[in-house]
Protein backbone atom coordinates (compact mmCIF):
# COMPACT_ATOMS: atom_id res chain seq x y z
CA UNK A 1 0.00 0.00 0.00
CA UNK A 2 2.92 2.36 0.71
CA UNK A 3 4.09 2.20 -2.88
CA UNK A 4 0.61 3.01 -4.18
CA UNK A 5 0.53 5.91 -1.73
CA UNK A 6 3.74 7.25 -3.23
CA UNK A 7 1.99 7.34 -6.63
CA UNK A 8 -0.59 9.68 -5.16
CA UNK A 9 2.00 11.91 -3.53
CA UNK A 10 4.18 12.08 -6.64
CA UNK A 11 1.14 12.85 -8.78
CA UNK A 12 0.20 15.70 -6.45
CA UNK A 13 3.72 17.10 -6.86
CA UNK A 14 3.42 16.85 -10.63
CA UNK A 15 0.09 18.66 -10.54
CA UNK A 16 1.50 21.43 -8.35
CA UNK A 17 4.49 21.90 -10.66
CA UNK A 18 2.22 22.01 -13.70
CA UNK A 19 0.31 24.86 -12.12
CA UNK A 20 3.59 26.62 -11.40
CA UNK A 21 4.59 26.26 -15.04
CA UNK A 22 1.22 27.69 -16.05
CA UNK A 23 1.91 30.77 -13.95
CA UNK A 24 5.38 31.11 -15.50
CA UNK A 25 3.74 30.88 -18.93
CA UNK A 26 1.31 33.63 -17.96
CA UNK A 27 4.18 35.83 -16.78
CA UNK A 28 6.21 35.30 -19.94
CA UNK A 29 3.23 35.77 -22.23
CA UNK A 30 2.26 38.99 -20.48
CA UNK A 31 5.80 40.36 -20.17
CA UNK A 32 4.85 43.26 -22.46
CA UNK A 33 1.20 43.71 -21.48
CA UNK A 34 0.76 47.36 -20.62
CA UNK A 35 -2.28 49.10 -19.21
CA UNK A 36 -4.80 50.88 -21.40
CA UNK A 37 -4.44 54.24 -19.71
CA UNK A 38 -1.65 56.05 -17.77
CA UNK A 39 -3.37 55.69 -14.36
CA UNK A 40 -4.08 51.95 -14.65
CA UNK A 41 -1.51 49.31 -13.74
CA UNK A 42 -0.05 46.88 -16.28
CA UNK A 43 0.17 43.13 -15.77
CA UNK A 44 1.70 42.29 -12.43
CA UNK A 45 4.02 39.30 -12.12
CA UNK A 46 2.43 36.33 -10.40
CA UNK A 47 3.97 33.69 -8.15
CA UNK A 48 2.77 30.44 -6.64
CA UNK A 49 3.27 29.32 -3.07
CA UNK A 50 3.10 25.66 -2.14
CA UNK A 51 1.92 24.04 1.03
CA UNK A 52 1.57 20.53 2.31
CA UNK A 53 -1.87 19.04 2.09
CA UNK A 54 -2.30 16.42 4.77
CA UNK A 55 -4.47 13.53 3.71
CA UNK A 56 -5.75 12.37 7.09
CA UNK A 57 -7.54 9.35 5.69
CA UNK A 58 -4.38 7.83 4.23
CA UNK A 59 -1.87 9.70 6.38
CA UNK A 60 -0.08 11.24 3.41
CA UNK A 61 1.57 14.62 3.07
CA UNK A 62 0.71 15.69 -0.45
CA UNK A 63 1.61 19.03 -1.92
CA UNK A 64 -0.74 21.57 -3.39
CA UNK A 65 -0.57 25.14 -4.55
CA UNK A 66 -1.53 27.31 -1.62
CA UNK A 67 -2.12 30.61 -3.38
CA UNK A 68 -1.20 32.52 -6.48
CA UNK A 69 0.22 35.77 -5.17
CA UNK A 70 1.30 38.88 -7.03
CA UNK A 71 4.80 40.29 -6.99
CA UNK A 72 4.71 43.80 -5.47
CA UNK A 73 8.09 44.97 -6.80
CA UNK A 74 7.86 48.25 -8.79
CA UNK A 75 7.03 48.29 -12.48
CA UNK A 76 9.63 49.06 -15.11
CA UNK A 77 9.30 52.49 -16.68
CA UNK A 78 10.12 53.01 -20.34
CA UNK A 79 10.15 56.24 -22.30
CA UNK A 80 7.56 55.72 -25.05
CA UNK A 81 5.63 59.00 -25.53
CA UNK A 82 3.62 57.62 -28.47
CA UNK A 83 2.10 54.87 -26.32
CA UNK A 84 -1.56 55.34 -25.27
CA UNK A 85 -0.60 54.44 -21.69
CA UNK A 86 2.21 57.02 -21.49
CA UNK A 87 1.95 59.62 -18.72
CA UNK A 88 2.69 63.32 -19.18
CA UNK A 89 6.46 62.67 -19.02
CA UNK A 90 6.17 60.04 -21.78
CA UNK A 91 6.85 57.12 -19.41
CA UNK A 92 4.97 53.86 -19.76
CA UNK A 93 4.67 51.33 -16.95
CA UNK A 94 5.71 47.87 -18.11
CA UNK A 95 5.12 44.67 -16.10
CA UNK A 96 7.64 43.71 -13.41
CA UNK A 97 8.37 40.48 -15.26
CA UNK A 98 12.03 39.64 -15.81
CA UNK A 99 12.28 36.98 -18.52
CA UNK A 100 15.54 35.62 -17.12
CA UNK A 101 13.98 35.04 -13.70
CA UNK A 102 11.01 33.38 -15.36
CA UNK A 103 13.29 31.08 -17.32
CA UNK A 104 15.04 30.02 -14.13
CA UNK A 105 11.67 29.43 -12.47
CA UNK A 106 10.54 27.43 -15.49
CA UNK A 107 13.62 25.23 -15.34
CA UNK A 108 13.05 24.73 -11.62
CA UNK A 109 9.47 23.65 -12.24
CA UNK A 110 10.68 21.26 -14.93
CA UNK A 111 13.29 19.69 -12.68
CA UNK A 112 10.84 19.32 -9.79
CA UNK A 113 8.31 17.75 -12.17
CA UNK A 114 10.95 15.32 -13.42
CA UNK A 115 11.89 14.41 -9.86
CA UNK A 116 8.27 13.57 -9.06
CA UNK A 117 7.94 11.63 -12.28
CA UNK A 118 11.05 9.66 -11.38
CA UNK A 119 9.55 8.89 -7.96
CA UNK A 120 6.45 7.54 -9.65
CA UNK A 121 8.49 5.46 -12.10
CA UNK A 122 10.65 4.09 -9.29
CA UNK A 123 7.65 3.17 -7.13
CA UNK A 124 6.10 1.43 -10.10
CA UNK A 125 9.31 -0.47 -10.90
CA UNK A 126 9.67 -1.55 -7.26
CA UNK A 127 6.11 -2.80 -7.12
CA UNK A 128 6.43 -4.62 -10.44
CA UNK A 129 9.68 -6.29 -9.44
CA UNK A 130 8.02 -7.49 -6.25
CA UNK A 131 5.04 -8.88 -8.15
CA UNK A 132 7.41 -10.58 -10.60
CA UNK A 133 8.77 -12.53 -7.68
CA UNK A 134 5.47 -14.46 -7.63
CA UNK A 135 5.77 -15.58 -11.22
CA UNK B 1 8.83 -50.69 15.99
CA UNK B 2 5.72 -52.67 15.17
CA UNK B 3 3.24 -51.46 12.55
CA UNK B 4 0.67 -51.04 15.28
CA UNK B 5 2.86 -48.65 17.24
CA UNK B 6 3.66 -46.71 14.08
CA UNK B 7 -0.01 -46.36 13.26
CA UNK B 8 -0.73 -45.10 16.77
CA UNK B 9 2.07 -42.53 16.51
CA UNK B 10 0.82 -41.37 13.12
CA UNK B 11 -2.64 -41.09 14.59
CA UNK B 12 -1.50 -38.90 17.46
CA UNK B 13 0.53 -36.63 15.13
CA UNK B 14 -2.40 -36.37 12.73
CA UNK B 15 -4.72 -35.47 15.57
CA UNK B 16 -2.37 -32.69 16.68
CA UNK B 17 -1.72 -31.20 13.24
CA UNK B 18 -5.31 -31.52 12.09
CA UNK B 19 -6.44 -29.94 15.32
CA UNK B 20 -4.17 -27.00 14.60
CA UNK B 21 -5.27 -26.85 10.98
CA UNK B 22 -8.96 -26.77 11.84
CA UNK B 23 -8.27 -24.31 14.64
CA UNK B 24 -6.84 -21.64 12.33
CA UNK B 25 -9.75 -21.04 9.89
CA UNK B 26 -12.11 -20.62 12.84
CA UNK B 27 -10.78 -17.06 12.95
CA UNK B 28 -12.74 -15.47 10.10
CA UNK B 29 -10.14 -12.76 9.44
CA UNK B 30 -7.51 -15.41 8.69
CA UNK B 31 -9.60 -17.32 6.20
CA UNK B 32 -7.67 -17.48 2.93
CA UNK B 33 -10.78 -17.55 0.73
CA UNK B 34 -12.12 -14.50 2.42
CA UNK B 35 -8.77 -12.76 2.09
CA UNK B 36 -8.68 -13.56 -1.62
CA UNK B 37 -12.20 -12.31 -2.11
CA UNK B 38 -11.44 -9.01 -0.37
CA UNK B 39 -8.23 -8.54 -2.35
CA UNK B 40 -10.08 -9.24 -5.59
CA UNK B 41 -12.83 -6.81 -4.72
CA UNK B 42 -10.25 -4.14 -3.99
CA UNK B 43 -8.40 -4.84 -7.23
CA UNK B 44 -11.71 -4.61 -9.08
CA UNK B 45 -12.36 -1.23 -7.51
CA UNK B 46 -8.88 -0.01 -8.50
CA UNK B 47 -9.45 -1.19 -12.07
CA UNK B 48 -12.83 0.50 -12.26
CA UNK B 49 -11.32 3.72 -10.95
CA UNK B 50 -8.52 3.53 -13.54
CA UNK B 51 -11.08 3.14 -16.30
CA UNK B 52 -13.23 5.94 -14.97
CA UNK B 53 -10.31 8.38 -14.63
CA UNK B 54 -8.97 7.42 -18.07
CA UNK B 55 -12.38 8.22 -19.55
CA UNK B 56 -12.48 11.53 -17.66
CA UNK B 57 -8.98 12.27 -18.95
CA UNK B 58 -10.02 11.70 -22.56
CA UNK B 59 -12.83 14.20 -22.20
CA UNK B 60 -10.53 16.67 -20.46
CA UNK B 61 -12.10 16.44 -17.02
CA UNK B 62 -9.03 14.87 -15.35
CA UNK B 63 -5.40 15.94 -15.55
CA UNK B 64 -2.76 13.77 -17.20
CA UNK B 65 -1.16 13.19 -13.80
CA UNK B 66 -4.40 11.88 -12.34
CA UNK B 67 -4.82 9.54 -15.32
CA UNK B 68 -1.25 8.26 -14.99
CA UNK B 69 -1.70 7.72 -11.26
CA UNK B 70 -5.00 5.83 -11.59
CA UNK B 71 -3.97 3.79 -14.64
CA UNK B 72 -0.63 2.78 -13.09
CA UNK B 73 -2.42 1.67 -9.92
CA UNK B 74 -4.94 -0.29 -11.99
CA UNK B 75 -2.23 -1.88 -14.13
CA UNK B 76 -0.29 -3.04 -11.09
CA UNK B 77 -3.44 -4.30 -9.38
CA UNK B 78 -4.23 -6.38 -12.45
CA UNK B 79 -0.67 -7.72 -12.56
CA UNK B 80 -0.83 -8.63 -8.91
CA UNK B 81 -4.15 -10.42 -9.30
CA UNK B 82 -2.94 -12.40 -12.30
CA UNK B 83 0.30 -13.31 -10.54
CA UNK B 84 -1.61 -14.58 -7.50
CA UNK B 85 -4.05 -16.43 -9.75
CA UNK B 86 -1.20 -18.13 -11.63
CA UNK B 87 0.32 -19.15 -8.34
CA UNK B 88 -2.94 -20.58 -7.01
CA UNK B 89 -3.54 -22.51 -10.25
CA UNK B 90 0.02 -23.82 -10.22
CA UNK B 91 -0.44 -25.03 -6.65
CA UNK B 92 -3.72 -26.70 -7.59
CA UNK B 93 -2.11 -28.45 -10.57
CA UNK B 94 0.70 -29.57 -8.33
CA UNK B 95 -1.87 -31.22 -6.06
CA UNK B 96 -3.61 -32.83 -9.06
CA UNK B 97 -0.32 -34.34 -10.25
CA UNK B 98 0.38 -35.81 -6.85
CA UNK B 99 0.64 -39.63 -7.11
CA UNK B 100 -1.88 -41.30 -4.84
Amino acid sequence: MELEASFAVAASGMRAQSLRLRVVAENLANADSTAESPDADPYRRRLVTFRQALDRELGLARVEVDRIITDSTPFQLRYEPWHPAADKNGLVKYPNVKPLVELVDMREAQRAYEANLQTLATARAMLRETIDLLR
Amino acid sequence: MTPLEAARLYGSIAAKTLGQATGAPADPTRDFTRFLREELAQAGETLARGEQVARAGLTGRASVQEVVEAVTAAELALERVTAVRDRVIAAYQEILRMPI
